[in-house]
């Protein structure tokens, strides 16, 4: 074996004749296909619980850039049809192309006009699909999606999750992100299927709080989206009721009149 | 006048190639076993669907998937995978049915099986599976494969994250290999087979973090495939 | 028949000696055997008229439908091979999504009617093809407003107020040229529309028809959809109680 076989050459075993290194400058990636290797611009959890009657999903409005805390009010969520909504925690980027497809083909839908709509449940498929096809490639969507809907036809909730290697799952909670770490298991502590919307919506703003607390990539605005009988709906940013910061803000204001 | 000194003997610096790699597999855990008899077979699996970590995602993830009504297939390994298996064998499963006008047999699953992993072999479905039911003669039948096709026929297997647990106790008491003494008839009874795949699944829950939840029990005889749910730890 | 076109209608790649195309006038033809199209483009939104003739009783109602949409905002009506057609909407669709896809809002109706209608001309420049044997209405609201416009099988697009095509193309443009475009809103015009409809219809040649009724427009909150059964039903009765007094 020659000494060219060496890609990085130990101690002692420096082959002194060979051809010149290339330089650290003269280094250039190779025409390999650009991938996504690591989310770039990302959002932290989603969680959801099903309730008597519906669906409820919260999550943050930040989309962070690695630690710096970038895009501060970004709908995470999004509504698809009439009965579907998808919240998504990873890269933004790879979620706005997955609504671009997602709107063509609810618009597909429509255009054929057979008074036949997709399913939420459909969606959650073709979503599995769509990631599990391109973690096959070697070439993910970096996302966590949870899909949510509710059916007025059958009076059914659906709540779903798909990651990027296309696992998927139908579940009565789900979270993702940090919250699968810090709400799955508060989630798993106070949820019952009996509970009322507004008992729902208490939990989910305690887990986004509790999140916000410990979740660096975190923020304390939040949205949250139902699918229940009254149809599809996602709130307006609201701030979380946190611990009061005030303390901070005077002292940064003493620290202005020194 | 001199040059400055050059270190010529040192290596130029290496650039790493610093591209981390998307890793395409994730191990979802998991395990399922199977025991067959003469006129029957037995098929448990855990529920539990890990994140390939120390996480659950879900606690109501069945690893068993009927195919025909002599034949089920239990997988463990990678969740995605698995779906993906189980929709091209269930595509095929009925194209078969249309074109020969009978349901594929529990034996020519077991070899398509093989067939469409081994085609997958230099990307596998990261899949470990137990094709299991009666053969066309009644008789119990299982295949125990790797993931990439190799098989073959058994009279009791496990696979997946608690098959290093289970499987010394079926060669145990199912194939009751090495015993001094063998008492009573050989073959278990079908009941026998469904207790003991109780035992075994819930001891591999004791251990195998990736294990528990809940069971399946299947049982597959003349009358056909026969469910049951069966309670594991939840921690 | 023969001799009409004395060797220069074989192909659409040669012209006759007085500069006509013979394979297009032919399918001028095709467009002109079909049901009647009309089309008001009003200042609320544009409405599509069809009298879909029914070859057979056993027809269920929503078959072989000469109105499409497009995207939301996009709708088509049909004069012609219905196949041909087919063809064309799939096409528009594709260039709808296409748009979106690029430009990341829906795409003008000019736009696509113009990419349509050369998608249409393509089919008159070559000896191995033939031209479509339809004309199509393209309608819809965009950032201009109400927009409606007529693509023939030459491969002409042209924006209009009112069109009309196939059989009874020349009495509805008749009762076309007396609309006030600019003052008519859209619920006006379903009903006008539906009235020519039911007058130019040929009781004698043809066999039953239905009418098929689509439109866009501000009530319909810019989508292009068929116009509701409440809408559709007492314009329909209207314009038969019209027939009917014209009769006696």
């Amino acid at each position: 074996m020659s000494s060219k076989h060496f890609r990085f050459p130990v101690f002692g075993q420096v082959d002194y004749f060979g051809q010149p290194q290339h330089s650290a400058a003269s280094y250039t990636p190779s025409e390999e296909k650009q991938r996504t290797t690591d989310p770039i611009v990302t959002g932290s959890s989603v969680i959801a619980i099903k309730y008597n009657g519906g669906v409820v999903m919260g999550c943050d409005t930040l989309c962070s850039y690695g630690s710096l805390a970038r895009f501060n009010n970004i709908q995470r969520v999004k509504q698809f049809g009439p009965k579907t909504i998808v919240g998504y925690s990873g890269e933004h980027s790879d979620f706005q192309s997955i609504t671009q497809l997602l709107d063509d083909l609810v618009i597909d839908d429509q255009c054929i006009d057979d008074k036949s709509q997709l399913s939420t449940e459909e969606i959650w498929n073709y979503l599995a699909r769509v990631l599990y096809n391109r973690r096959n490639k070697v070439d993910p969507l970096w996302n966590n999606l949870v899909v949510m809907g509710f059916d007025k036809k059958t009076d059914k909730s659906f709540l779903g999750k798909v990651d990027l290697y296309g696992t998927c799952f139908k579940d009565d909670y789900i979270a993702t992100g940090y919250g699968q770490h810090i709400a799955l298991p508060l989630l798993r502590k106070a949820y019952s299927p009996d509970m009322t919307l507004e008992q729902a919506q208490k939990l989910i703003t305690d887990c986004l709080r509790v999140l916000f607390y410990r979740d660096a990539r975190s923020s304390k605005r939040v949205q949250l989206s139902y699918a229940n009988a009254n149809g599809m709906e996602i709130s307006a940013p609201i701030e979380l009721e946190t611990y009061n910061w005030d303390i901070g803000e005077a002292a940064v204001k003493s620290f202005d009149q020194v | 006048m001199m040059e400055p000194l050059r270190l010529t003997a040192l290596p130029a610096k290496e650039v790493p190639m610093r591209q981390a790699r998307f890793e395409p597999y994730v191990d979802n855990g998991g395990t399922v076993l199977a025991i067959a008899g003469s006129d029957y077979c037995v098929i448990a699996g855990d529920t539990r669907m890990s994140d390939g970590g120390y996480g659950i995602q879900t606690r109501q993830y069945t690893k068993i998937f009927q195919l025909t009504n002599k034949c089920v297939i239990a997988t463990s390994g990678m969740q995605a995978d698995t779906l993906a298996l189980r929709k091209r064998l269930e595509t095929v499963l009925s194209r078969y049915q249309k074109e020969h006008g009978k349901p594929m047999s529990t034996p020519a699953i077991s070899q398509y099986l093989s067939n469409t992993l081994y085609q997958k072999r230099f990307f596998p479905y990261y899949t470990f599976n137990l094709v299991c039911g009666v053969d066309e003669d009644g008789v119990g039948c299982i295949w125990t494969y790797d993931a990439v096709g190799s098989h073959e026929r058994v009279k009791m297997s496990s696979q997946g994250s608690g098959n290093q647990l289970v499987q010394p106790l079926l060669d145990n008491q199912v194939g009751k290999f090495n015993q001094r003494i063998v008492d009573g008839p050989r073959e278990l009874s079908s009941e026998q087979a469904v207790s003991l795949a109780k035992d075994a699944i819930t001891s591999a829950g004791e251990r195998d973090i990736y294990t528990g939840d809940f069971a399946d029990i299947v049982v597959i005889n003349s009358t056909g495939v026969h469910w049951e749910k069966f309670n594991l730890k939840l921690d | 028949m023969t001799s009409v076109g004395s060797g220069y209608d074989l192909s659409v790649s040669t012209f006759s000696p007085d500069g006509k195309i013979f394979q297009i006038e032919y399918a001028n033809k095709a467009v002109e055997n079909s049901g009647t199209v009309v089309a008001i483009r009003a200042k609320d939104g544009v409405v599509i008229g069809v009298e879909k003739i029914i070859p057979s009783k056993m027809l269920e109602s929503t078959s072989n439908r000469r109105i499409h949409s497009i995207d939301l905002h996009v709708g088509i009506g049909i004069a012609g091979f219905l196949t041909d057609a087919r063809q064309l909407v799939l096409r528009a669709r594709d260039e709808a999504k296409q748009y979106k896809q690029v430009y990341g809002q829906p795409i003008p109706i000019k736009v696509l009617s113009q990419r349509i209608a050369s998608f249409c001309h393509a089919f008159t420049l070559y000896g191995s093809v033939r031209p479509f044997g339809c004309s199509i209405t393209v309608v819809g609201i965009d950032s201009y407003g109400p927009q409606l416009f007529l693509i023939e099988p030459s491969g002409s697009c042209i924006g209009y107020f009112g069109t009309a095509m196939g059989k009874g193309k020349q009495a509805a443009k008749n009762e076309l040229e007396k609309v006030k475009f600019a003052d008519i809103t859209c619920r006006e015009a379903i009903k006008l529309v539906s009235k020519i409809i039911y007058s130019v219809h040929d009781e004698v040649k043809d066999k039953d028809f239905e009418l098929e009724l689509s439109w866009i427009s501000t009530e319909s909150n810019n989508v292009h959809q068929m116009v509701p059964a409440p809408l559709k039903d007492e314009a329909e009765t209207l314009a038969k109680q019209a027939l009917e007094e014209a009769n006696m």
